[in-house]
């Protein structure tokens, strides 16, 4: 904690709590201490004080109590000599100052000081609390903004109220800077201040900016159940608000004491403090969830880096572009004729690329267009395209990356008169003339990913840009970039071995049909539907901690070779309801995993070959062992362990675990051309590295034989090895 | 030869969750702790409540059938409440606001909150609200029905996965239940629980709609979730061990049995009779899979339950001097 602050918001502090004691002395001399005092329409007597001293105050004597207990929190008021300010300290004094602000706003009246007049409103009725309140809770307002002070002129006034009127941010005023407000420069504006507009002008005193903390505190009280008390009720009350209502404080124009004080109090709540003077900050996360006071922020950065101080996730209803969008749209084609305009396919280079940055370097929401737009170009027109993303986030990580990039495709399918296939290099886009003709943009495919990737991924996305490169140069100059990207992402991702983490991820998702089955997912062996590796998994988990995908410790060793662990087996007893007591993630025979029913391909063992087909849930036709995919599905189907049948991911097959323990990828005598087309090259690669010479011509196909007996004999001929490796049960 | 029972004990018991506070006459499901109706090994404080479902406007796509018991009362909540608890017995109503859905009337949150208004002065047994379906119509209509009938322990149907907070925060704010619907699906149950129990709503006061199917669609995988959710439950998970709401009577007058008319598929018989056998089927299987509330569009359908129930537990639920609903019924040696 700065030294400065702390002995500003001690001495703020001290001085308030004297404000306070004399307006009550002077009160109790003229008023009988039975005087009820408190606020207009409210339940909940003076909020802050009932919120931090668990008592109500209902008439003026009560409020010597309360007083009484902020003098007793503020420490010592610090002199050149004496230097104990901490963050503790400092944070007392702040909720000192709330409960002497609260008692002299509650005085006020007494004294004949009105708390509403001109465009002022004074403290807000549960009424309003009710219709408004509950907009902080359940996160139609993503939060509050308790702006204190004034701004330099109108113009910056009106246009800070808009940018946060903008997010959706309720903006309370209050306080003054030599005798400057806010609330006047937007009067002065024509700006409708109420609580229709969202501009809730409080008082032109920095103690009347209390009344945006109670109104924190009734939602706590109303919204969140909660119940005044003691110590620990308190700290649920703080707690509460620092979970759930996305507050900040923007300082504006000088600090004075009290200022840091009232700052003080607000951090209290874990509520930012985001100045636009130079005063000192305080950065490393404590009580609020990341910096505490942020500082010699310009007026139009205020709202952002508000936004991504305190943690305030956005979420956009209606993406703002000009023509329909959702999943519905997602399988759509735009045909040849339709065509506006076309990137990649095989005519041009068209990639997409997403990197992830430090926070200072994304500046959220811009996306822009380097080349021409869809209007500069004659209809047809076949273009260059890099689709080049950045993104930052608290919680992001290098890893998530490909995840998110993957995202591109279905993003960008949804928009009606979009047509987008393919991945990282392999891009296809297009977009049609209806689209075109309705307004859709370049431009827009940013507009797209920018509000999908902070809506679906809000925990680990805080900030994007998007930038759209149309022509050449700037396309092949970023090539380079993202080749190398993909290329160390496989790399990284080839290198994560089972061994080298400590914990495997599960998949309950498909419990629902199969109730007993969970996937465990291991960075060399992915779920069974294909869609889930352990990247997934992970990632999956960040975002949602209550979701299906939950972090497995492996545990000791049970058997390397079958791939057992003590942790894995006592998850797998729990999550399979008792149904199953072990795991093997390299065996297909003993203890093999459940498969629940959306697996892409089906591995089972060919008696009478020492071998194992793999066959695919396109593939319509016979296979050696007699049945058809569906039947297959069948026996494997359903959440059962069944030895010698196992669903499968296709790319499972050219893991080096996969089915490590019964012989590995050399047990595979048949499959079909789809999936040999699907593995392609790195099939024969892995092929090559068992060290087989001709092995991969030797895997039979449905154009070699689709029976038991001819396939035997075509293994006989070509010298399968799997002939050698003698039977697998 | 004697049949010898080892009775099952289990770790876990279901929460009780009682139903209706101030004006009304709470009715308390819940708290039993063996499997559904295995009354020989456990004891369940409480049988299974019947709701009978009453609309804000007239549902005109109920089939004749199953409009013909409310003839003259459809679309006046008030006076079909009446009915339902006068004349036909139901120990608890369903509110449906179907009138409020934008494509079916868009009645306002104020219309809304009169009819429920309308029907807590007529009626004083418990009362489940259910608005037009999740989203921001709905959550506006649940708010301020939650706001305008506060302390009446209404039950606010349904809270989902995507969308929890707001009636989490007026079921809080204004002391009712909540049901949380779940699509078939336990893991998601208890994910939405968890997210329920941290927005501070006290589970004692959640109900779980597992979602479910009628005979004939999908009504096995309702049983075989339930039934996961109730092992669950006993096994001692705090998150799963609310009691199960299923609203039956939407469901079975669904399907394509109870809907079409004898002329057209001679074979099939009285559509009447068909239709009900497909409600008193639907709820009877899910009773056996632990629904504790099972709401219900027939008169006649709530009438051969009830007789089914009064055959297993005994008697007629009977009202103690509090006005608690005590339809309490313990393991007896008559019944081992
Ligand atoms: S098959 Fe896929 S979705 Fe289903 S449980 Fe396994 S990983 Fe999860």
């Amino acid at each position: 904690m700065s030294r400065i602050i702390a002995s500003a918001a001690i001495r703020g502090g001290h001085a308030c709590v004297r404000r306070a004691e004399t307006m009550l002395a002077e009160a109790l001399g003229r008023h009988n201490r039975n005087t009820a005092i408190g606020f207009p329409s409210t339940a909940y007597a003076l909020p802050i004080i009932l919120a931090l001293t668990g008592k109500r105050v209902e008439k003026l004597g009560d409020l010597e109590e309360a007083v009484g207990a902020a003098r007793s929190w503020l420490p010592a008021e610090p002199t050149e000599k004496l230097w104990l300010p901490y963050l503790g300290g400092a944070l007392d004094a702040g909720a000192a100052t709330l409960v002497a602000q609260e008692a002299i706003e509650a005085l006020k009246p007494l004294h004949g000081i009105p708390l509403e007049f001109d465009y002022w409103l004074g403290p807000t009725t549960d009424g309003i609390l009710r219709e408004q309140g509950i907009k902080l809770v359940d996160g139609r307002m993503p939060g509050f903004a308790a702006c204190v002070g004034a701004l330099p002129d109108d113009e910056t006034a009106e246009q800070l109220a808009r940018d946060l009127q903008e997010r959706n941010l309720l903006v309370f005023m209050g306080a003054n800077c030599a005798g400057e407000t806010m609330a006047a420069q937007l009067n002065r504006r024509g700006v409708q201040m109420n609580w229709e507009t969202f501009l809730v002008p409080y008082g032109p005193d920095t103690s009347s900016i209390v009344h945006a903390l109670g109104f924190a505190c009734r939602a706590a009280f109303t919204f969140g159940g909660l119940k005044p008390g003691g110590l620990e009720e308190t700290r649920e009350i703080l707690l509460y608000n620092q979970r759930r209502v996305f507050a900040f404080v923007l300082a504006l124009g000088e600090v004075d004491d009290e200022k840091y004080a009232t700052a003080a109090g607000a951090i209290n709540f874990g509520f930012p403090v985001i100045a636009d003077t130079d005063i000192p900050e305080i950065l490393p996360s404590g009580i609020c969830t990341y910096e505490h006071v942020v500082s010699n922020v310009a007026h139009r950065d205020m709202p952002a880096r508000a936004v991504e101080v305190r943690g305030v996730k956005i979420h956009t209803v209606e993406i703002p572009i000009p023509v329909r969008h959702g999943p519905a749209f997602e399988g759509e084609r735009v045909r040849r004729e339709e065509v506006a305009i076309e990137f990649g396919g095989k005519y041009t280079r068209c990639f997409e690329y997403l990197a992830s940055r430090p926070m200072d370097q994304v500046q959220d929401g811009l996306i822009r267009v380097v080349g021409p737009e869809i209007g500069d170009v004659p209809e047809g027109a076949r273009l260059p395209l890099a689709i080049f993303v950045e993104v930052a986030g608290r919680k992001m990580q290098p890893e998530f990356e490909s995840i998110l990039e993957r995202h591109i495709h279905s993003f960008l399918s949804e928009p009606m008169g979009v047509m987008h296939l393919g991945q990282r290099d392999t891009v296809w886009l297009r977009i049609s003339k209806k689209a075109r003709d309705a307004g859709f943009r370049i431009e827009h495919l940013g507009t797209v990913l920018l509000h999908k990737l902070r809506n679906d991924f809000p925990a680990i996305v805080d900030k994007v840009q998007v930038t759209l490169f149309t022509e050449s140069a700037g396309v092949e100059e970023l090539y380079p970039t993202a080749a190398a990207a993909y290329q160390s992402r496989d790399e990284r991702m080839g290198a994560l071995t089972d061994e080298r983490v400590e914990i495997f991820y599960s998949c309950a998702l498909c419990q629902s049909y199969a109730p007993n089955h969970v996937c465990i997912i291991t960075p060399e062996r992915l779920g069974l539907c294909g869609a889930y590796n352990w990247l997934d998994g992970k990632a999956a988990y960040e975002i949602n901690p209550h979701g299906g995908n939950l972090p497995v410790r492996k545990g000791d060793s049970v058997d390397p070779v079958l791939g057992q662990w003590k942790g894995i087996n006592d998850f797998i007893r729990n999550a399979s309801n008792g149904a199953f007591e072990r795991f093997s993630a390299y065996s297909m025979i003993t203890d093999p995993m459940t498969s629940c029913g959306c697996f892409e391909c089906i591995a089972c063992i060919l008696p009478g070959t020492g071998g194992i087909m793999i066959v695919d849930r396109e593939y319509a036709g016979e296979t050696p062992v007699g049945m058809t995919f569906s039947s297959l599905a069948e026996m494997t189907g359903g959440g059962q362990q069944t030895p010698g049948f196992i669903g499968i991911g296709t790319i499972y097959a050219l893991s080096r675990k996969f089915i490590s323990a019964d012989g590995g990828l050399a047990r595979l005598v048949w499959t079909t051309t789809r999936i040999k087309q699907k593995l392609g090259d790195r099939l024969r690669q892995r092929c090559e590295e068992l060290g087989k010479p001709g092995f991969y011509e030797k895997i039979a196909d449905e154009t070699v034989c689709t029976e038991l007996e001819p396939l035997i004999e075509y293994l006989a001929t070509v010298e399968h090895p799997a002939l050698e490796m003698g039977e697998m049960v | 030869m004697s049949l010898d029972l080892k009775p099952k004990k289990w770790a876990g018991a279901l929460r009780e969750v009682t139903l209706g506070a101030g004006s009304r006459r709470p009715v308390a499901v819940g708290g039993g702790n063996g499997l559904p109706l295995h009354t020989f090994e456990a004891a369940f404080p409480h049988r299974p409540a019947l709701a009978l479902e009453i609309t804000d406007v007239d549902p005109v796509r109920w089939v004749e059938s199953v409009r013909q018991p409310w003839e003259g009362v459809l679309g006046r909540p008030a006076e079909a409440a009446r009915r339902a608890v006068a004349d036909f017995g139901a120990d608890l109503l369903l509110v449906h606001l179907m009138g409020t859905h934008t494509d079916r009337g868009n009645r306002s949150p104020e219309q809304a909150a009169a009819d429920v208004g309308a029907v807590l002065e007529a009626v004083n047994v418990p009362l489940i609200v259910k608005g037009p379906g999740a989203g921001q119509k709905q959550n506006t209509v649940l708010a301020r029905v939650a706001e305008d009938c506060r302390g009446e322990g209404l039950a606010l149907h349904s809270a989902t996965n995507e969308d929890y907070k707001t009636l989490a925060a007026v079921a809080v704010a204004y002391g009712h239940a909540l049901v949380g619907e779940s699509p078939i699906d336990v893991n998601m149950a208890k994910q939405l629980n968890i997210l329920l129990a941290d927005s501070n709503v006290d589970l004692n006061r959640v109900l779980i709609d597992p979602l479910t199917g009628g005979l004939g669609y999908g009504l096995e995988y309702s049983y075989s979730v339930m039934e996961r959710i109730r092992l669950a439950a006993l096994g001692g998970d705090a998150m799963l061990n609310c009691p199960i709401v299923c609203l039956v009577g939407e469901e079975a007058w669904k399907a394509k049995e109870a809907k079409v008319p004898a002329d057209k598929e001679p074979l099939w018989g009285s559509q009447r009779e068909r239709g009900i056998h497909w409600e008193v089927a639907t709820a009877m299987t899910l009773i056996e899979a632990g629904a504790e509330v099972v709401v219900l569009r027939h008169p006649e359908t709530l009438d051969r339950i009830r007789k089914q129930l009064d055959s297993w537990f005994g008697s007629e639920p009977s009202h103690d001097r509090e006005g608690v609903v005590q339809n309490s019924f313990r393991a007896t040696d008559e019944h081992r």
